[in-house]
C-alpha cells in the first residue's frame, strides 16, 4: 500500500468477508490503449446492470471494472476520462463512484 | 489551395505517422531498445548526450508553443488543421526527447534544473525571436521562422545526428529517423504555404527578411558552442576505440563524420543548413540574408 | 509504457496521470478505433437517401458543429502556450490534433453531402451565438485565463458537444453516426482533462469558483441555447434537451459551483 495516496486503504478488507475476484475479458472497448481495453465497457443502456466489480463513471458514463469486486473506500481509475474515482456507498446503499479531483 | 492542403490533411497525417511510420513504436523507436552502455557507462558520452539532448528539447518546446499560437494567426481552416498536427507532432517530439533525458539517467525530479543548466543561451534567445512573433499573430512571419528557420535547422541537425548514431545507436536513431519524417511535412508545408502568401504580401518581404538573418545568427551561435565545447578530438578518439570501432563510418553530406575534427563538423552542418535556407527562401520569393557568423 | 503494471487501478496517481496525459496514451487509444477510417467513417458505409429538407436541416447542423470545432480548435491551440506544466501541454496538443479532425471530417461530411464551398455554408449559416462564444472563448485565452478559457472550452464547449453528438448519433444516417461517434470517443479525454484540472485547482483555490460562476453565467446563454435548437433541428425529444442541461448541470456541481 502506498503511503501517499489515502485512497489505496481499504479499511473494509479488515477483519471482513474475503472479496471475490473476477477474470476480466475483452468487452471492446477501444477507447484506451489494448493492455487496459478489459477495465472498461460501454454502458448498454436501460436494462444494463452493474456487476459487484463495476462502477459507472459519473464524468464519461462508461463502465469501469475492477479484478475485484469493490468496497467503500476503493479506488478506480476511469482512464477514458482520465478520472480519479472513489468508491462509495450511495443513498439507496448501493456503491458509487465520485471522482477525486 | 484546397488540393495543395488536403496533402497536409489530418487523415493524410493519421495514415502517414501514427499508422505508418510510428505504428509498434514506443517513444519513437521499438519498445525495449536502450541507450547503449557505453554511453551510460562513460560520464563523458553521458553528459555529451544529456547536453545534446537538451538543446532538443529546448528547441521541440519553443517548436510547440509557435505552432499552437500559430493556429489562431492562420487564415484559413486548411492551414489550421495541418498546425493541429505540427502541434502534436512538436508535443510528440518534446516528449521523446524528455524521455531520452530520463533513459539517459536523469531523475524527474532534476528535469528542469537540468535543462537550465545545459540549455544554450543562444538557442533560448532563437526561441524568444520567433514567439515574440507569433504572439503577435504575424502568421507571415511566425511560418518563415518556424517552419522555413526553425524546422529547416532541426531537419538538418536530425539528419546529421542520425548519422552519427545508426552504427552505435540505434535506439536514438529510430527515434530521430520519426521526427525527420515529421520534419519533412513542416517543412514542405511551410515552402508551399507561404510561397503564395509572399506574393500576395509583397510589403513583407523586407522585415521577413530581417527575421530570417537574426535567427540564422543565434542558429550559428548555437552551433558554435556546441561543437567547440565538446570533448577535444583525442578524446573522441579513445572513446572510438574503446567501442572496437564499432562506430564506423557516418556518412553524411558526402563526408565521415567520424573523421571530423568538431570544428569541421560545425561548418558542415552549418554550411548546410545555410544552403538549405537559401534555397528553399528562393524558391518562396524571398531573398536569403547572410547572418553575421559569431 | 510496456513494463507498468497490467491493473490500472494499482497504478500510483503520479503515474496515472503522466500516463494518460501523454501523446503515447492518446496514440494507443485513438488507434483502437480510427484506424481504417476514411475521414471519419468505414469507407463501405453507405450513403443515405435524404429527403430535401432532411439534408438542409442536416447541412444547418453540421455548419455549427463546424463553429463549434473550429473554435475548440482555436481555443485548444492558444491552451498549449498557457498551459501550467508540460504534462498539460502535451495532452492539449493531443486534443488541439483531434479538434482538428474533427473539423475536417465535419467539413468532408458536408462535401458529401454536395455543399461546394464549406467555408461559404458555414459562415452564412452559423448561429449568431455560437460565433459570439467562440469570440469570448478565445480572448480568454488571449488574456491568458488559464482556469476560464479551460472551463469554457473542456466544460461548457466539450460536455455540450458531447451530449448533443451522442444523441444525434442515435437518429443520424449511417456515415454521419460513424462520424460522431469517433468524435464522442475523443470528447471524453477532453471533457476529463478538464474537470479533473478544474477541480484540483478549486480544490487548492477556493476563492476561484466565483469568478468561473460568472464566467458560466456570461457563456451558458450562448451555447445552451444553441444546442438546444439543434437538438431540436435533428428530430430531439424535448428530454435529451433536459439531458444536456442535466450532464451539464451535474459536472458544475461536482466542481463546486452550480
Amino acid at each position: 500500500m502506498s503511503a501517499q495516496d489515502p485512497l489505496r486503504e481499504t479499511p473494509a478488507d479488515e477483519g471482513g468477508a474475503p472479496r471475490r475476484r473476477f477474470l476480466l475479458d475483452d468487452r471492446g472497448f477501444d477507447e484506451v490503449p489494448p493492455r487496459y481495453r478489459r477495465f472498461y465497457r460501454r454502458w448498454a443502456g436501460a436494462g444494463d446492470q452493474l456487476a459487484p466489480n463495476e462502477a459507472l463513471c459519473p464524468v464519461c458514463k462508461v463502465v469501469v471494472r475492477s479484478t475485484r469486486e469493490l468496497r467503500p473506500g476503493d479506488r478506480l481509475y476511469c482512464m477514458a476520462c482520465m478520472s480519479r474515482l472513489l468508491v462509495v456507498s450511495g443513498q439507496d446503499g448501493r456503491l458509487e463512484a465520485t471522482v477525486v479531483y | 489551395m484546397a488540393d495543395f492542403l488536403s496533402a497536409y490533411s489530418v487523415q493524410q497525417w493519421l495514415e502517414s505517422a501514427p499508422q505508418g511510420y510510428l505504428m509498434d513504436t514506443e517513444y519513437g523507436h521499438p519498445p525495449g531498445e536502450k541507450e547503449p552502455g557505453l554511453v551510460l557507462g562513460d560520464p563523458l558520452l553521458r553528459e555529451q548526450a544529456i547536453r545534446t539532448t537538451v538543446q532538443l528539447v529546448v528547441g521541440e518546446r519553443c517548436a510547440l508553443s509557435a505552432s499552437s499560437g500559430l493556429i489562431n494567426a492562420a487564415p484559413d481552416e486548411g492551414s489550421k488543421r495541418f498546425l493541429a498536427t505540427q502541434t502534436l507532432d512538436e508535443a510528440r517530439h518534446t516528449e521523446v526527447f524528455t524521455q531520452r533525458l530520463f533513459d539517459l539517467g536523469v531523475p524527474k525530479a532534476d528535469l528542469e534544473s537540468t535543462i537550465r543548466r545545459y540549455a544554450n543561451p543562444n538557442l533560448v534567445k532563437f526561441a524568444e525571436v520567433l514567439l515574440e512573433k507569433v504572439d503577435r499573430k504575424d502568421f507571415v512571419a511566425g511560418v518563415v521562422g518556424q517552419n522555413i528557420v526553425l524546422e529547416g535547422m532541426a531537419f538538418h541537425v536530425f539528419e546529421m545526428l542520425h548519422a552519427g548514431s545508426q552504427a552505435v545507436n540505434p535506439k536514438f536513431a529510430h527515434t530521430l529517423s520519426g521526427t525527420i519524417a515529421d520534419e519533412r511535412r513542416h517543412v514542405g508545408f511551410g515552402e508551399n504555404r507561404i510561397g503564395s502568401l509572399i506574393r500576395e504580401n509583397p510589403h513583407r518581404k523586407g522585415d521577413v527578411e530581417r527575421l530570417q538573418k537574426e535567427m540564422s545568427y543565434y542558429m550559428l551561435a548555437t552551433f558554435a558552442d556546441s561543437f567547440r565545447a565538446g570533448p577535444a578530438q583525442e578524446e573522441m578518439a579513445r572513446l572510438r576505440r574503446e567501442t572496437g570501432g564499432a562506430s564506423g563510418k557516418s556518412e553524411w553530406q558526402g563526408v565521415d563524420l567520424s573523421e571530423l575534427e568538431p570544428r569541421e563538423m560545425e561548418a558542415v552542418l552549418s554550411n548546410t543548413v545555410l544552403a538549405e535556407f537559401k534555397k528553399r527562401l528562393e524558391r518562396i520569393g524571398l531573398e536569403y540574408q547572410t547572418p553575421v557568423r559569431p | 509504457m510496456s513494463e507498468e503494471s497490467s491493473d490500472v487501478h494499482q497504478l500510483e496517481p503520479a503515474r496515472f496521470f503522466e500516463q494518460v496525459h501523454s501523446f503515447e496514451f492518446w496514440f494507443e487509444a485513438v488507434e483502437g478505433y480510427l484506424h481504417g477510417l476514411d475521414h471519419g467513417h468505414r469507407a463501405e458505409t453507405p450513403e443515405a437517401v435524404l429527403a430535401p429538407d432532411e439534408r438542409e436541416r442536416l447541412i444547418t447542423v453540421l455548419c455549427n458543429y463546424c463553429v463549434g470545432e473550429t473554435a475548440a480548435l482555436e481555443g485548444a491551440g492558444g491552451l498549449v502556450q498557457i498551459a501550467p506544466n508540460r504534462a498539460s501541454k502535451i495532452f492539449l496538443s493531443t486534443q488541439t490534433v483531434d479538434e482538428g479532425r474533427h473539423l475536417e471530417v465535419l467539413v468532408n461530411r458536408l462535401r458529401e453531402l454536395g455543399v461546394a464551398d464549406p467555408e461559404v455554408e458555414i459562415a452564412s449559416r452559423a448561429t449568431p451565438a455560437l460565433l459570439e462564444f467562440k469570440r469570448r472563448l478565445l480572448a480568454l485565452v488571449r488574456e491568458r485565463d488559464w482556469l476560464a478559457a479551460l472551463f469554457a472550452q473542456n466544460v461548457i464547449l466539450e460536455a455540450m458537444e458531447f451530449t448533443v453528438f451522442q444523441a444525434h448519433a442515435r437518429s443520424a444516417d449511417p456515415r454521419t453516426r460513424e462520424v460522431l461517434q469517433g468524435i464522442v470517443k475523443d470528447e471524453r479525454r477532453h471533457l476529463g482533462f478538464g474537470e479533473n484540472e478544474l477541480g484540483r485547482r478549486l480544490a487548492a483555490q477556493p476563492g476561484a469558483a466565483s469568478r468561473l460562476a460568472a464566467v458560466r453565467r456570461e457563456l451558458d446563454p450562448l451555447v445552451l441555447g444553441s444546442f438546444r435548437d439543434t437538438l431540436l433541428r435533428i428530430g430531439g425529444r424535448r428530454e435529451e434537451g433536459a439531458d444536456l442541461a442535466e450532464h451539464y448541470r451535474a459536472a458544475v456541481t461536482r466542481l463546486g459551483f452550480a
